[in-house]
């Protein structure tokens, strides 16, 4: 009986000691949980997401890895649904190995797991968790977002907006049917409300998520004659949406403003004029991109391996990895060289700044992260087939976010004509 | 308001072209089979799948454009030779008696089988071939600018409504499937051989849906999930209509056009909603639909 107590004993000891929860050994592989779009529409901004999870994997693997430990992605196709993409959390959450996750790219599958990183307490990277909502509370602990919100995003977009076409009347919105698209139109309109109160909203439009055909949303808004459409459609939405609307002329009629409107430059013909941004400031030919040598080469791997050019959503996808490796040198540096928990990933994502291939983030109390937003207008170029972004303006993050635990949108209520005034101008960034 | 009113209506016009086009099959396919097939929402997929691949095709080796019209209207024939008598033959046969639920369940399955095949052969990215798009241009007409394309759409549309009930009214063929549809077990007394009716009827409708399909890629591409998206609607519509109505399906399709259309221009946020809210006003008036009735089988 003794000797069978400490066998029991004995085996207990072996298997705790040998379990991940005690140990900090390095592991085997690291797992990060990548949720994006492979398929379906969404996957025309998914698939430059992952493009650039590969990339960047691939380098930090042929470098060895991070602290040593080779870096495994588990890619999560978020197109199941946001039902299969909590399970796949889940599931991944389970495995001590997959220490972080990397997600999402839809607002509502990050608006549907992030509390789900509080209750797992696993440290939640959201690479392109745009929607303002997301930290709203202030109370997060395991969700983080280095690359910026929805609300410098789009009040960029209508400071810009008056700077080039200060004397415009009347608006029109077609934004997506979910909380980004409400959201963008929200912000905007409130934005440009407060800046310029004569303007009257003539037209909002919301098409399902998906929708391949606008053929009467085009009609609608071109027999409402607006000096100018606003649009955050995105994907192949997006794709379908110019198509459709160019030859019917909706880009000579109105000024168009197309907030995602870089991810399609390379693959439909978007005319001279149209404002486009980057929706943060990873476009790939900013004076800023273009002075950092690594930039430089991604974009250059890039090209050479996908053939195209690295689109925002791909420079946001990389700087949330780099993101990533910064926490964990940071966490181990902190640590002794230990390999860290998910607790000290988090702890050390706080009030981070980490210089990315673009610029730099900064993490606030509130874990939203402060990133510059760069607007332009498409204009041609001598050295590509496509058009870029010309008459750039780069407005710093931090100048156009509440402070922390201020309403965004009573914030928003807050500005004067005159804010404009105190920011940067079109073409001031060279 | 005025200056609504023309693009309105062309704008409803239009929307009901692309809508009958996608429903007409499913209508045509109970009328004769007495068989809902929830797999037509993929034929419909399909056949804009091929017309974008043979487009694209043409286009990557610069034959002239306007072969892309013949694309449009070869694929269709392709979809329906294909599959239309192998489904009938291997799978729809076997429904044929069977309660409706039966009937659905194994049509269901066909629909994630061909969906699943759709991703297998032809990807999970979005493809777009708009050439007969360009070719045709624009008019503006009430101050809009329309693509010549869903003017030509509307025809079709009318041309195919015009084309079915001469199909059925005017030619033996007609006649022999006005006999199945009347009397199955009377019209194989009298020597009618009511399976290659039925392999011809189905594949009529697979035809229809694959045309459906390969005349709305031009303007909108072609996606996982079209299927899907299509089928509800196609539902939809001969419901309104009435199942196995073909001129049902025509004024179903016209109504659940103006009802989106009406919709997108003045309550926007009802734009997802309103076909369906359609189908529920005109079946608690009319249960079984505009056209339907209890013991009438007509087509």
């Amino acid at each position: 009986m003794r000797l069978k107590t400490c066998l029991a004993v004995l085996a207990l000891t072996v298997g705790l000691a040998s379990s991940p929860v005690a140990a900090q050994e390095r592991p085997s592989s690291l797992g990060l949980g990548i949720f994006t779009f492979t398929s379906g529409p969404a996957a025309a901004y998914g698939m430059p997401g992952k493009n650039a999870a590969d990339l960047i994997i691939d380098d930090i693997n042929a470098k060895g890895g991070i602290g040593g430990v080779p870096v495994t992605p588990i890619y999560v196709d978020e197109a199941q649904g946001a039902q299969g993409v909590i399970a796949e959390y889940r599931r991944l959450a389970g495995d001590a190995k997959n220490q972080i996750m990397v997600a999402a790219l839809s607002s509502a599958n990050c608006l549907a797991l992030a509390p789900l990183a509080e209750q797992l307490q696993v440290p939640t990277v959201g690479w392109n968790c745009d929607t303002h909502q997301l930290l709203i509370d202030g109370k997060s602990k395991y969700m983080f977002r280095p690359n910026g919100n929805t609300i410098p995003e789009f009040i960029a977009y209508a400071i810009y907006l008056l700077d080039r076409k200060p004397d415009i009347k009347t608006v029109a919105i077609i934004d997506p049917d979910y909380a980004f698209g409400h959201d963008a139109a929200n912000i905007f309109t409130a934005a440009l409300k407060a800046m310029k109160p004569d303007i009257q909203i003539v037209a909002e439009l919301f098409p399902k998520l998906g929708s391949p055909n606008f053929q009467t949303e085009i009609s609608r808004l071109t027999a409402a004659r607006p000096d100018v459409v606003f649009s955050n459609l995105w994907g192949a939405d997006l794709e379908n949406f110019v198509r459709q609307a160019s030859p019917r002329g909706l880009f000579t009629s109105s000024q168009v403003i197309l907030a995602l409107g870089e991810t399609v430059l390379q693959r439909v013909p978007l005319p001279e004029g149209v404002i486009v941004g980057v929706l943060g400031d990873g476009w790939w030919m900013s004076p800023d991109a273009k002075a950092n040598s690594e930039t430089v080469k991604f974009v250059q791997t890039y090209k050479a391996r996908f053939g195209e050019y690295p689109v925002f959503p791909s420079i946001k996808m990389a700087n949330a990895l780099i993101y990533v490796k910064a926490a964990y040198k940071t966490a181990m540096q902190k640590n002794g060289g230990k390999w860290p928990t998910r607790d000290e990933l988090a702890e050390a994502m706080k009030g981070s700044t980490v210089a990315t291939l673009t610029g730099t983030t900064q993490t606030r109390a509130d874990n939203d992260g402060l990133v510059d937003q760069i607007v332009g207008v498409t204009v041609k170029s001598p050295d590509q087939v496509f058009p870029v972004i010309g008459d750039m303006v780069r407005y710093k993050g931090d100048s156009l976010m509440p402070q922390t635990g201020q309403d965004p949108i009573a914030w928003i209520s807050t500005l004067k004509p005159e804010f404009v005034k105190t920011l940067p101008k079109p073409g001031s960034y060279k | 308001m005025s200056n609504t009113v023309i693009p309105l209506l062309l704008d409803s016009l239009a929307s009901a072209a692309l809508i009958f086009f996608a429903a007409v099959g499913l209508t045509l396919v109970f009328s004769v089979l007495r068989v809902l097939n929830v797999a037509h929402g993929s034929l419909y997929s399909i056949g804009a799948y091929v017309a974008a691949s043979i487009g694209l095709f043409i286009a990557s080796r610069q034959l002239s454009p306007y072969l892309s019209f013949a694309a449009l209207l070869c694929s269709a024939v392709f979809v329906a030779a294909l599959f239309g008598p192998l489904i009938e033959r291997t799978l729809i046969r076997w429904t044929y008696g069977k309660s409706e639920a039966v009937q659905i369940l194994i049509t269901f399955g066909l629909f994630l089988i061909l969906e699943d095949l759709q991703r297998m052969i032809f990807g999970v990215q979005s493809l777009y071939e708009d050439a007969p798009v360009r070719l045709l241009g624009t008019s503006q007409i009430g101050g809009v600018v329309y693509l010549n394309y869903q003017l030509l759409l509307i025809g079709l549309a009318v041309i195919v409504v015009i084309g079915l009930r001469m199909l059925v009214r005017h030619t033996r063929l007609g006649r022999l499937i006005t006999a199945v549809v009347a009397d199955r077990e009377m019209a194989q007394s009298i020597g009618i051989d009511t399976n290659r009716i039925f392999i011809l009827a189905f594949s009529l409708g697979v035809f229809l849906a694959a045309l459906g399909g390969a005349l709305a890629m031009p303007t909108s591409g072609v996606a996982p999930g079209l299927g899907a998206d299509t089928m509800v609607l196609a539902f939809a519509v001969a419901a309104i209509g009435g199942l196995g109505q073909i001129e049902g399906a025509a004024v179903a399709s016209l109504i659940v056009g103006l009802a989106r259309v009406l919709a997108i221009y003045y309550v926007p946020s009802l734009d997802a909603v309103a076909p369906y809210a359609a189908m529920l006003i005109v079946l608690l008036i009319r249960p079984y639909g505009l056209f339907g009735s209890v013991s009438a089988r007509k087509i």
